[in-house]
């Protein structure tokens, strides 16, 4: 993805002076953003600052107080319904109990695409595939969701997002339930998704360091939006610390940024490096 | 039945005489609570909970004794302007206790007897859904009253009356009376044998088409009315105009030839009631079948 | 191109499971195969002894065709059609809202009919021209508009069908409050208690073929419909906001669901009164047996309501003939028999 390619279409999500919260509640305002494609964002911030909400107002799922959001270069709301959901996929933080098999889940994802009435056509089927073994799922495919463990059931519902196809991906802690080694693969996925498809991913991570492997962040505080840029721009100007409340140190190890909880001047080993 | 009603005043009288050392200010008389129950001489202030005991209260000539009845009495005339306390289920302890009655006449069913005489009210309970009922309750209403000789000359008329429509009504039919069924709710239910319009279909020589074994108001399948086919349909209006409608019932005679017998409200309390009208309901049903009977 | 192809062997024809076509199919056909035994049941077992019926069965004479055919058929088919409305209706109601003890009443639908029931059973008590006017009207039609106004009422509390919460909430609301009203005009003439209580415990005594013909067209409509939009009820297994994101119009499906669930529980109410725990156990019966997505699930709860239904009312023909007990109360005794053996079952699994 050359920069001239970048600037000619427009971002892939970009809201203007938005403000998003509950009710009479306003958790963020004036919020204004681009998110590009072919990137992948993380949203990262303490407890209680906005990500979800923020993540959740920007796929349309709830109302802003005030302010703008476009996809693609149109405003969300002049989309018609399916397209809206052909082009955005959702992954909710908590997806509901439910008792169907995990490839009736991830044919769900199918739903833009054909509506009420439409049979699952060959299409389909090659999506849903090529979700599933991306996502490692495969194997349970005719598995009821109740059986499966949270870190299964949380691979299904990923399969079942990828299956949408949609070039902007929407995800809410992606990586719950995982164990290490999975959380790395999905990263991986997130990547994949990015890089070779093209797709905006945006998600929200409560993992630092996991979030710092995205390419781009967007990290909130409890008094709004820190910054939004690529992950170097966030360490030099220590965003993190400002959102976290100078409770957390990154450090660089061979070429990983990872976090630690800060660590009073006089108790700081020498071997670390401070970035 | 008149051995019973004798054995009936036997038992009042003998309890009457065993409760002869009683207070002179009152008397011992059993109610059909079994209660012993101590009565006011000539009691001036009367309320009735049951409509079958305001007709026998009045017609035993004491209407004038009456202070308040229960909403359903209607008959005569002169209760309706009284005030009411209460239906059957939901008598009005307050309303009854607040007018000061010396006595509260009551059927067996109605549970308040307790609390009456919490207060101080006097109650006696009688029995008013049978046929055998009626001579036994007018008799003991008379013994309460005091009024026992007008008792008896009115359960004499009573019976007379009763007997005599019977007699003609039989009479007109040569052989078997005509086949009936009698519909109480939409349900359907019916009215069998042990209830007290059953009873009174039986003196007139008719056949209810519900067996004895079903119960006084048995729910029946609808097929059974089909099966058995009645001559005669006893039926409230408002279903009369509906019957056939009702699958498989255009099919029977009664339908079919419109044989239904229907009385307007004030003609079924005579009907219903177990109580001194019961000839004039008896009247008005042999009229009926008489007219629809083939 | 070809590796992403297999998909289809693993997929199945539209289904997820392979196994799960011929377990529903089975399925299928044993509940068919039910209702067809005891729909021949239902032409045996009547008021007369079972061998003068298998008699009938064999060269029925005038009388006894009319039985047979005018009452006894039409009988056992509007039963069964009610029982289907009412177990479609009830596994659309869990669905929509997510609660596995939704049942079809819950929008007020069964206190709205027995209020409509008592005003025309009142008005028809009062004057001879209201007499006309309800007689035209009858039992079932004032018991459907009554469940109209009822369903109408508490959609009308709760400000429109969104909030899953506030229309339960008016549903008990509505119930409660023409529960009250219905007693207090019962308590005014007690004489029609009796009748009430044909209406309360549910009776298909009189359904003729012109009920059971009404009761089969609204089947379909509902039926239709809510089979095309199971999908959406799976959707929202997974919450409303990612159902939403699915690209499902929420509000369109939650209108349309219920109002399937109102017409299809109006109708049945209106045609044999209010009968309980169908639309409860039917869907719990098939979940227990089988496990589906929605699409199967609704089908599945209307062949079950329907054979139960059925059921109760033979066994409440049967029982003491020729007497008849409520149909409602028979279903309500099976039901509660069941939920208890569940609620045993799932103790006893810890």
């Amino acid at each position: 993805m050359g920069e001239a390619e970048e600037i000619s279409q427009p971002p892939a999500l970009s809201c203007r002076d938005l403000s998003v919260g509950y009710g009479s509640r306003i958790v963020l305002e004036g919020i204004s953003l681009d998110i590009r494609a072919g990137f992948w964002t993380a949203v990262v911030g303490p407890n209680g600052s906005g990500k979800s909400t923020l993540l959740r107002t920007i796929a349309g799922l709830r109302e802003p107080h005030s302010g703008s959001i476009s996809l693609q270069g149109r405003y969300l709301s002049a989309w018609p319904r399916r397209e809206r959901a052909r082009r955005l996929a959702w992954l909710a933080q908590t997806p509901g109990a439910t008792d169907l098999t995990a490839s009736e889940v991830v044919a769900l994802g199918r739903f833009a695409h054909g509506g009420w009435l439409a049979h699952r056509q060959a299409v389909d089927d090659a999506a849903m595939y090529r979700a599933m073994v991306a996502t490692g799922s495969l194997s349970w495919a005719r598995r009821r969701l109740s059986t499966l463990s949270g870190g299964e059931r949380q691979r299904v519902h990923l399969a079942r997002v990828l299956a949408v196809e949609a070039p902007v991906l929407l995800l809410d802690e992606p990586t719950t339930h995982l164990d290490p080694p999975h959380q790395e693969d999905i990263a991986r996925l997130l990547r994949e998704q990015a890089y070779g498809g093209g797709v905006c991913v945006v998600s929200a991570i409560h993992d630092l360091s996991l979030a710092l492997t995205a390419d781009r962040v967007i990290v909130l505080g409890q008094q709004g939006l820190i910054g939004h840029g690529t992950v170097r721009e966030a360490l030099d100007g220590d965003w993190l610390s400002a959102a976290f409340q100078t409770r957390v140190d990154i450090v660089d190890h061979d070429g990983v940024h990872l976090w630690r909880p800060a660590v009073p001047p006089a108790r700081r080993s020498e071997g670390d490096q401070r970035v | 039945m008149t051995g019973s009603r004798a054995l009936g005043v036997l038992v009042l009288g003998f309890t009457l005489s065993a409760a002869a050392e009683a207070a002179s200010s009152g008397f011992v008389l059993r109610d059909d609570l079994q209660r012993d129950v101590v009565l006011p001489r000539d009691p001036q202030r009367i309320i009735t909970l049951v409509p079958s005991l305001t007709e026998i209260v009045c017609a035993l000539g004491a209407c004038g004794r009456l202070v308040a009845t229960d909403e359903f009495s209607n008959w005569p005339a002169q209760v309706k302007v009284l005030p009411k306390a209460g239906g059957f289920e939901d008598p009005q302890i307050e309303q009854i206790v607040s007018l000061k009655p010396n006595l509260v006449l009551l059927s067996r069913s109605q549970r308040i007897t307790e609390r009456l005489s919490e207060f101080g009210v006097v109650s006696f309970a009688l029995n008013t859904e049978s046929y055998a009922d009626i001579g036994h309750t007018v008799r003991a209403v008379g013994l309460v009253l005091g009024l026992s000789d007008r008792a008896a000359q009115l359960d004499a008329a009573i019976e007379q009356a009763v007997l005599k429509i019977g007699e003609e009504a039989r009479a007109k039919h040569r052989g078997d009376g005509p086949t009936v069924y009698i519909e109480v709710d939409r349900g359907p239910y019916a009215a069998g044998p042990a209830s007290f319009i059953g009873e009174l279909l039986a003196r007139l020589g008719a056949r209810n088409i519900v067996t004895a074994n079903l119960g006084p108001f048995p729910r029946l399948n609808p097929e059974y009315v089909v099966n058995h086919n009645p001559d005669v349909i006893f039926i409230s209006p408002a279903e009369a105009t509906s019957l056939a409608e009702r699958p498989g019932w255009e099919t029977i005679r009664a339908v079919k030839e419109h044989r239904l017998c229907s009385f307007a409200p004030e003609v079924r309390d005579t009907i219903v009631r177990p109580g001194p009208r019961v000839a004039e309901g008896m009247r008005a049903m042999a009229d009926c079948l008489a007219r629809a009977a083939p | 191109m070809s590796v992403l192809r297999p998909a289809v062997s693993i997929f199945g024809t539209g289904r997820s499971d392979a196994e799960m076509p011929h377990r529903l199919g089975t399925w299928v056909t044993c509940c068919l195969a039910i209702t067809l035994l005891l729909t021949c049941g239902s032409l045996i077992i009547g008021t007369s002894s079972v061998e003068t019926s298998l008699g009938w069965l064999l060269s029925p004479d005038a009388q006894s065709s009319v039985v047979l055919w005018q009452i006894r058929l039409p009988r056992t088919v509007g039963a069964w059609f009610a029982g289907a409305l009412l177990g479609l209706s009830g596994a659309i109601a869990q669905g929509v809202f997510r609660n596995p003890l939704a049942e079809p009443y819950l929008l007020g639908t069964a206190s709205g009919a027995a209020l409509g029931v008592t005003l025309s059973l009142i008005a028809a008590d009062a004057s001879i021209g209201a007499l006309a006017w309800t007689g035209k009207l009858g039992i079932t039609g004032a018991a459907c508009v009554g469940a109209c106004a009822a369903i109408a009422l508490t959609i009308g509390l709760s400000r429109g069908v969104l909030q899953t919460a506030s229309l339960l909430l008016s549903g008990i609301v509505v119930a409660f409050l023409l529960g009250a009203v219905t007693s207090l005009l019962l308590l005014t003439k007690p004489d029609l208690w009796r009748e009430m209580q044909v209406f309360l415990l549910g009776s298909t005594g009189f359904v003729s073929w012109s009920s059971a013909t009404l009761l089969a067209a609204a089947f379909f409509v509902c039926a239709v419909p809510a089979v095309l939009l199971a999908r959406g009820l799976d959707a929202l297994t997974l919450g409303e906001e990612t159902a939403q994101s699915l690209g499902l119009s929420l509000p369109m499906l939650r209108l349309t669901l219920l109002g399937v669930v109102s017409l299809g529980t109006a109708t049945a109410v209106g045609q044999v009164g209010i009968v309980g725990f169908v639309g409860l156990v039917a869907p719990h019966l098939v979940r227990e047996t089988l496990s589906v997505n929605h699409r199967q699930l609704l089908i599945g709860a209307a062949l079950c309501g329907g054979a139960l239904l059925q059921a109760a009312d033979l066994l409440c023909r049967w029982i003491v003939r020729p007497a008849e007990l409520p149909v409602g109360a028979v279903t309500a005794f099976v039901g509660g028999s069941y939920l208890t053996y569940l609620l045993w079952r799932r103790s006893r699994d810890g």
